[in-house]
């Protein structure tokens, strides 16, 4: 048969590794719709932030401290790893987990031959490598304006600053799992979107402020993901306490069910 | 290495039902290497479920399938390694350019498949437009990108469901002359369609399907051959014309068509023979013939009075 090129080996520098993990990271870099409001939601949502309160001290420096320092620097925490950044990741998560669907691309993708978990497990990689970066630079921002404006005031050690942003990358790539699950399981990137903000915003709020509920809230994903945070829990929005290890379990079943449940639905869903 | 086998695609008793709905019902299909084979019938007699099934796409609820000599779906990954295909209207990602969506079929491929990318956008004609975004192309150039994409694999199948859906006149006449080229080099072309004319053109093997059945197989001589002899007969009152021939032995069908008749053969008459006989009985019974063309009966002829059959049967 006549090939379309010849059929020699390439070189191994050509090979490209991680194909369809960049794939799936151009599919989502390119969509406006999805790096738009990471950006604004992460780094966005840092810069209004900081820019806010300092223009507070600027126009009363005797009543509103400078944007920096420690105690704005665990607001920013909280922006990033309960909040914005949460809800930015799992915007992400549910595109991923919806693109290739609403495109019509799945069906071709599963036509090639390639296995289904395989195609699930790149798109787990794939849209991590663009959350971090911006999950990170958010957090370097804060890092930066947290020095730079403290103004006098105590700002926290290296050892909190690299904890503290360990956290905030943990909080972002569980909750893009989680979404990207959801996303593959209901295949409605609009659906996925709205369970998940549901979740986040009133119903897990809902469910930690049922006192009676006691213990049982330790599996909130919100609960379970304070509990890992750096800062001492009295510091965090709405913190019950609960140990590392109960937190790590709860975020590892988090994300396997939810993985589990993508998965399964890639395998089995017809294209 | 699976054996090399006569046919890239084999089922045996192949179905599928939706619901109770049998769609593909009890399919023993075999496509020969290297032929241009048509999968005809009539929309929704299941061609695109047979393709889905082929493709690993759905499950079939019995039977078994071969694709390149590989079980279905035990080997899918390495059967599905040598085909390519569309199946109903391509899809993209619109926000993406055309080598973009190219970039990301490939990196589902092996890895060669990247380097055939402007090989394969040359080929449809796509190159100068290979940077746009897909949102911007037309059906047709959707529809040559979507042919890219199947090319990327450099397959030996191809599957190509209503693949002239949204392509010009021009379109369609490359797309003709492409297909020609893929049998050239060897590849098999499955070509599934409810356009008859499409498939007499491009085709030589075909088989007719007509709720999720097949009801004729073969080449397409073999298809439009036997009972088939037909005379197209211009003239001035094709009433009259009609009731003189009527009782003439040699016809199985008379048909009034607009300026004239158009009959169909028994089997064992002769064209020519048949086609003096009745203008000597017209001219008899004085009527003014102006033309009178012998034919073969069509593919659509034929697959219409297949269809119709089993619709009467039914």
């Amino acid at each position: 048969m006549t090939t379309l090129e010849s059929n020699v080996q390439l070189p191994h520098s050509l090979r490209m590794p991680f194909r369809l993990e960049r794939g799936e990271f151009l599919k989502l870099r390119k969509s406006r719709g999805v790096w738009i409001p990471l950006a604004l939601l992460s780094i966005g949502g840092i810069a209004v932030m900081y820019t806010a309160i300092e223009l507070f001290h600027v126009y009363n420096s005797a009543k509103y401290t400078s944007a920096g320092g420690t105690d704005h620097f665990e607001g920013a925490l909280i922006l990033m790893g309960q909040l914005g950044g949460m809800i930015a990741a799992g915007l992400v998560g549910a595109a991923a987990g919806t693109l290739d669907l609403s495109s019509g691309v799945f069906r071709d993708f599963i036509s090639s031959g390639r296995s289904r978990t395989r195609l699930f497990v790149a798109k787990i990689s794939g849209g991590l490598a663009l959350v971090l970066p911006f999950m990170a630079a958010a957090y370097a921002l804060a890092a930066v304006l947290c020095v730079v404006l403290a103004g006098g005031q105590p700002t926290p050690s290296i050892a909190l600053f690299v904890k503290a942003g360990l956290w905030v990358l943990l909080s972002a790539s569980v909750i893009y799992i989680v979404a990207l699950g959801l996303g593959s399981l209901v295949g409605s990137r609009a659906a996925a979107v709205s369970i998940l903000i549901a979740y986040l915003i009133p119903v897990q709020g809902i469910l930690h402020a049922i006192g009676v509920l006691g213990r049982a809230r330790d599996a909130l994903l919100g609960v379970a993901v304070e509990g890992l945070s750096p800062l001492a829990p009295a510091d965090m929005r709405n913190a019950i306490p609960i140990s590392h290890t109960t937190s790590v379990i709860v975020l590892f079943f988090w994300v396997a069910i939810f993985a589990g449940l993508g998965l399964w639905r890639t395998q089995t869903r017809d294209a | 290495m699976a054996k090399q086998s006569d046919f890239v695609i084999e089922t045996e008793g192949l179905k599928k039902s939706f619901g109770g709905q049998m769609a593909v019902d009890g399919v023993d299909l075999c496509v020969p290497r290297g032929s241009a084979f048509g999968y005809l019938g009539p929309n929704g007699a299941g061609k695109t479920t047979l393709i889905r099934m082929l493709l690993g796409l759905t499950q079939p609820s019995g039977g078994t399938m071969r694709v390149l000599g590989r079980p279905m779906p035990k080997e899918r990954s390495r059967a599905l390694a040598g085909v390519g295909a569309i199946v109903e209207e391509p899809g993209f990602h619109k926000h993406l350019s055309g080598r973009e969506n190219l970039w990301i079929a490939a990196a589902a491929r092996e890895s060669q498949a990247h380097m055939r990318i402007d090989a394969v956008l040359e080929r449809v004609g796509l190159s100068d437009r290979a940077d746009d975004r897909v949102g911007t192309y037309s059906q047709g150039m959707r529809q040559r990108l979507g042919i890219a994409r199947c090319l990327l694999a450099d397959p030996e199948v191809l599957i190509l469901d209503e693949p002239t859906n949204g392509l010009d006149p021009g379109g369609i006449q490359e797309f003709r002359a492409l297909v020609r080229s893929w049998i050239a080099e060897g590849r098999t072309v499955v070509l599934s369609s409810h356009l008859l004319d499409e498939v007499e053109k491009i085709c030589d093997q075909v088989a007719i399907v007509d709720r999720g059945r097949i009801v004729a197989q073969g080449t397409l001589a073999e298809l439009s051959a036997g009972d088939d002899g037909a005379i197209t007969i211009g003239c001035d009152d094709p009433h009259t014309a009609l009731a003189s021939i009527d009782g003439n032995g040699s016809l199985r069908e008379i048909e009034e068509i607009s300026g004239g008749l158009r009959v169909l053969l028994r089997p064992d008459a002769s064209l020519e023979k048949v086609a003096a006989e009745l203008n000597k009985q017209l001219v008899a019974a004085g009527i003014a013939v102006h033309r009178l063309e012998p034919s073969h009966v069509s593919l659509e002829h034929r697959f219409l009075e297949i269809t119709r059959r089993l619709g009467e049967n039914s």
